[in-house]
């Protein structure tokens, strides 16, 4: 983001024509109003699931003393991972000047709000006492990487609504007169979010500070936020969890699931939207090279973390290793490094597979297996213990999810992609000052 | 109504001492919350009032904390308050002066499980529910397999206390880890930070919800038991406080267990109730502590299994379908 | 099945043989009666004692409710439970046999009489036999034990005496006296029995390493137990243990301690991390007001 913003994108013609391309899909419509009661109605059968875990106990789930974390736990750990992706493109990759970022930012902000506050509520289905849930910040041990875990989890919720806030701000006020399709009540919530906006090069001087503070300040806390998610499984003694390199690994990790994750809001928006014009192919390119990178990465500290034990097979971590490569999880463990990694690493190699279709089903794939790993990441180390697991009932060995289990976590999923809708149907999804920018300096540049 | 459900009545009554007369002291070990009328019909319940009771010679059948029905006159029951707040604190404060450590003899334990269920009758537990368990175990393939019972190793250095996010399991100053359930919040992560599988969950209503309703909430004794929190050893320190020994130590048949005091350098055998020197039988039996590669630093020592003095025999339990 | 069988086979012929081997108890102890006559305080006393000490394995008596061990212990209204006479009982309680533990330091004599007083309350048939007094007259209330502190030897010296009827006050000699020091859950025996000499001393060696309270105070029993002199206990307190003073194990400043305990350098670290993470959010928050009233500035160059 340039540090100076000419204001003369203002009075260009384009502005007209970008302003309406962006603005056509906001605001309510029939597919939105059956799309959102499709939704709403799931939520109430999910909500209705997490009725009867309250009431029941955590005793519904197929969570038992040795495997005591679960689905929640991963999906947990899935949402942080894919809500970091915000900090990847706006701020690094944007810091860094990469210019066809721009238009994808938004869409990655949208994607670290929604799993980013989801998150903190998955957190919740887990605890046997939600209720008491003040208590944390009542008689909160700042020894206990939970608390480091709310406390960077609120952070990053805040800064990521920030740079999501923040440069909405002109295209709010930009917006202001070209509404005319959509409900009253929108346009007057615009007003009031445009705080005032009148494009005064001051108002620019300031926004741009505050954009870049919050650009700065969400790249330690993002990888705050992960590393210390990646924690809670480290700091404890068992094999499997034991590692110090958890800290990168889960971070690399992210910045896959995330990727993908916007690949696939991308191509939701272009082809739902009509915006070729603005995410065109030559983005899902860069998307595709920037995926390929992470994943990489990502494999490197794979390989890393299973390896190093691997070599040694100390004896816990043996039991471990074999269960995982041959034992009862070698079959989601290999289609997890295949489908999730490898394979994908291979094909978008080639240009032919960085075509949005195609990368939008690779990135679906992705996504999948982002979400297994983390189960593997989280379930196979309880099945064994220090100490065997004895004297108690069969069921409490093997980790079954349940059905309302699995209902709960689908609601999770479902209150992302409202939060997701509801930004992306209500306010621009791509920043239209932003764009009118970039096309007033091309064309003045041509001119000269 | 209960015949476990005394702890709590019981400490107040012995805290009151100094100021009764010494009668009083013979009704020490009521607690009323366990008190059950057996003539006529008439219940007694806890809370109950005697005072307009007619003094003198009307005797009424109670039931005291080690299960015997004792006679007492009526007007001698007292309605016991037993202060929640105040279990708290003390519960939380510990014992003054003293590092409780417990001693298993493996080559005592013949899997009796007494001390299993006398834990979970005190605690109100399932059958399946354990705060201590023995556990078959075999170090490799070509050497001899043993019982192993294991309760909550109460760390010097507990991995568990240090990731609880709320203040809810803590350490005290007699080395006792100790598990509050009202302030509990269920997130499980002192379970995944356990190495020893020590703690466990109520994934439902616990066993007694129903006739512990409404009872004030023992720290020291976790009763009762709550949906959706922690529990796990406590070292019977509910019995520690009266200088009674935990209810696994004495239930037990075959001497497995000493439980005395580190700073005096003594242990004193469940069974046969013969105090020993710690550091002595420790050095005698080369005794050792359960992963002490962890730095855990248990408060459980285990002498070997040497020199047996029965066959090993793996009978299997009703709960257990192990693999 | 088959494996089972052959482990149910194993266990049957395990516990024949070892319930073949016959307790023999020596001729003197078994003709040993007790000292006093059962009565209903005797009954009373052991009944208590049985319940802390012998129900866990030999059940309440008469429900046949004992542990299952091997061999089994026999219930105490059983029949071969009943065979034994009194000294044979007092034998096995005191010295104990494979899982019969030893109750030699643990249960007084005396208490052991109480105890077999209380068995025999299950058997209609019993008729007690009392052992003939003893010469002396000396009766348990009145023996006097003194306890003195040799501190050049480091040893307990426990002089026993007491009246008799016609040659004023006598030393007891040959009484069996044993020194304990008091410990949390138990007496924690300090030196091996002893037997008083002629002059009614006996000496004890006391550990030098044995911990007392932050003074070094030790809370020390002497008991007698003796037939003839029944029991005879006194307590004295001695600062001849080590002074121990070890501090509450929650003191120090670690992870697992509660917040008021936070290390350091995590209390620091943690504070500035978050005050300077939400001053700069603080800072951006006044920075949207800023672009507020920057609007509301009539400027020129305002675009619209």
């Amino acid at each position: 983001m340039a540090s100076e913003v000419n204001t003369d994108f203002l009075h260009d013609k384009k502005l007209d024509s970008i302003a309406a391309d962006i603005l056509r899909p906001v605001g309510i419509t029939q597919g939105f109003i059956v799309w959102m009661g499709f939704l709403g109605i799931s939520l109430l059968a999910c909500i209705y699931a997490y009725y009867i875990q309250f009431d029941k106990g955590l005793i519904v789930t197929g969570l038992r003393d040795y495997i005591s974390w679960g689905m929640y736990i991963a999906n947990f750990v899935f949402f942080v991972a894919t809500s970091l992706v915000g900090m990847l493109i706006s701020s690094v990759l944007g810091l860094i000047g990469f210019k066809w970022v721009k238009p994808i930012a938004r869409i990655a902000e949208i994607i670290a709000v929604a799993f980013a506050a989801i998150a903190g509520l998955v957190i919740v289905s887990d605890m046997g006492r939600p209720e008491r849930l003040p208590y944390v910040f009542m008689y909160g041990r700042i020894q206990s990487p939970i608390i480091w875990d709310v406390t960077v989890v609120t952070t990053y919720l805040v800064i990521s609504t920030l740079l999501y806030f923040l440069p909405l701000i002109p295209d709010l006020a930009i917006s202001k007169g070209r509404m005319g399709h959509t409900p009253k009540w929108l346009q007057k919530t615009y007003e009031i979010l445009a705080v005032n906006w009148k494009h005064t090069p001051k108002q620019y001087q300031i926004l741009l500070k505050a954009v870049r503070i919050m650009l700065i300040l969400i790249i330690p806390t993002a990888f705050a936020i992960h590393t210390v998610t990646s924690w809670l499984f480290a700091v404890t003694l068992r094999p499997g969890w034991d590692s110090s390199i958890f800290g990168p690994y889960f971070l690399t990790g992210a910045f896959v699931a995330g990727s993908a994750a916007v690949v696939i809001m991308m191509y939701f928006v272009r082809t739902n939207y009509k915006l070729d014009k603005y995410l065109t192919e030559h983005h899902f390119d860069m998307m595709g090279k920037l995926l390929v990178l992470v994943s990489i990465v990502y494999l490197y500290f794979n390989i890393n973390e299973y390896l190093v034990p691997g070599f040694k097979m100390k004896t816990a971590e043996a039991i471990h290793l074999k269960d995982l490569f041959v034992g009862d999880w070698a079959f989601m463990f290999w289609s997890v490094q295949l489908l999730g990694l490898v394979i994908p690493i291979i094909l978008l190699l080639f240009k032919f597979f960085r075509k949005p279709l195609s990368m939008f089903v690779i990135s679906i794939v992705v996504l999948i297996a982002a979400w297994f790993k983390r189960l593997i990441i989280v379930v196979p180390t309880q099945d064994h213990p220090f100490l065997p697991i004895q004297h108690v009932p069969k069921a409490w060995m093997v980790y079954q999810p349940t059905i309302v289990e699995s209902a709960i976590t689908i609601g999770t999923l479902l209150l992302v992609i409202i939060i997701i809708t509801v930004l992306v149907k209500f306010f621009p999804v791509i920043p239209i000052w932003e764009m009118a920018e970039e096309q007033n300096e091309i064309d003045s540049k041509s001119k000269e | 109504m209960s015949q476990n459900s005394n702890g709590t009545g019981h400490e107040h009554t012995s805290r009151e001492e100094d100021n009764v007369n010494s009668r009083r002291a013979f009704f020490k070990n009521f607690g009323l919350f366990g008190a059950v009328a057996a003539v006529g019909g008439a219940a007694i319940y806890s809370g109950y009032e005697y005072q307009e009771s007619k003094p003198g010679h009307d005797m009424v059948k109670v039931l005291t904390s080690d299960n015997r029905i004792v006679e007492v006159p009526r007007d001698q029951i007292k309605d016991v308050k037993v202060d929640t707040d105040q279990l708290q604190k003390q519960g939380r404060e510990g014992l003054k002066g003293h590092r409780f450590v417990m001693v298993i003899d493996l080559s005592k334990c013949r899997n009796a499980r007494k001390c299993i269920s006398a834990c979970q009758g005190a605690h109100h537990l399932r059958p399946y529910e354990y705060h201590i368990n023995t556990l078959v175990m075999q170090e490799s393939e070509h050497t001899a397999p043993y019982f192993m019972p294991k309760p909550c190793q109460h760390c010097d250095n507990p991995p568990c206390v240090a990731v609880c996010p709320v203040d809810a399991t803590f350490k005290r100053q007699d080395g006792i880890v100790l598990i509050d359930n009202e302030r509990c919040i269920g997130c499980r992560f002192c379970i995944a930070a356990c190495p020893y599988s020590a703690r466990l969950f109520h994934w439902e209503e616990p066993l007694m919800a129903e006739s512990d309703k409404g009872k004030p909430y023992n720290i020291e004794l976790n009763v009762p038991q709550r949906k959706g929190t922690i529990t796990k050893c406590l070292f019977s320190s509910d019995r520690l406080r009266e200088g009674k020994l935990p209810y696994c130590v004495s239930a037990c048949p075959n001497g497995v267990y000493y439980f005395g005091d580190e700073n005096q350098d003594a242990v004193t055998n469940g069974t046969t109730k013969e105090t020993f020197r710690l550091s002595e039988l420790l050095k005698v039996n080369a005794g050792y502590q359960l992963m002490a590669e962890l730095g855990t630093k248990p408060r459980v020592y285990y002498l070997p299994p040497k020199n047996r003095l029965f066959e090993f025999k793996d009978e299997k339990d009703p709960v257990q379908e192990t693999t | 099945m088959i494996k089972r069988y052959f482990t149910l086979l194993l266990i049957v012929l395990i516990s024949i043989r070892l319930s073949a081997q016959v307790w023999v108890v020596p001729a003197e102890n078994d003709a040993r009666k007790s000292p006093f006559a059962f009565d209903d305080a005797s009954r009373k006393a052991g009944s208590e004692i049985y319940m802390t000490s012998c129900k866990s394995c030999h059940g309440e008596p008469g429900k046949n409710n004992a542990v299952p061990l091997v061999p089994p212990p026999p219930d105490m209204s059983s029949v071969r439970m009943q065979a034994n006479s009194d000294g044979a009982m007092q034998y096995k309680i005191t010295n104990g046999r494979g899982t019969m533990p030893s109750f030699k330091n643990t249960i007084a004599t005396t208490d052991v009489w109480k105890v077999i007083s209380f068995v025999r309350s299950f058997n209609d048939k019993y008729v007690q036999e009392v052992a003939a007094q003893a010469a002396g007259g000396a009766s348990v209330a009145n023996v006097n034990i003194k306890l003195n502190w040799l501190k050049e030897q480091n040893q307990i010296q426990a002089t026993l005496s007491a009246p008799s009827k016609d040659k004023g006050i006598l030393p007891v000699g040959g009484a069996e006296v044993k020194l304990f020091a008091k410990r949390y859950f138990g007496n924690l025996l300090v030196d091996e029995a002893r037997n008083t000499d002629a002059a009614g001393v006996a000496l004890f060696n006391f550990p030098k390493d044995l911990p007392g309270d932050s003074a070094g105070l030790v809370q020390l029993v002497v008991a007698l137990s003796n037939e003839a002199f029944g029991d005879a206990k006194r307590d004295t307190t001695l600062a001849i243990g080590v002074p121990t003073y070890r501090p509450p194990l929650n003191e120090q400043r670690a992870m697992w301690n509660v917040v008021s305990k936070t290390p350091i350098w995590l209390l620091l670290a943690y504070t500035i991390a978050v005050f300077g993470a939400w001053g700069f959010i603080i800072y951006v928050f006044l920075q949207i007001r800023g672009i507020y009233r920057a609007g509301s500035e009539k400027n020129t160059e305002s675009a619209e």
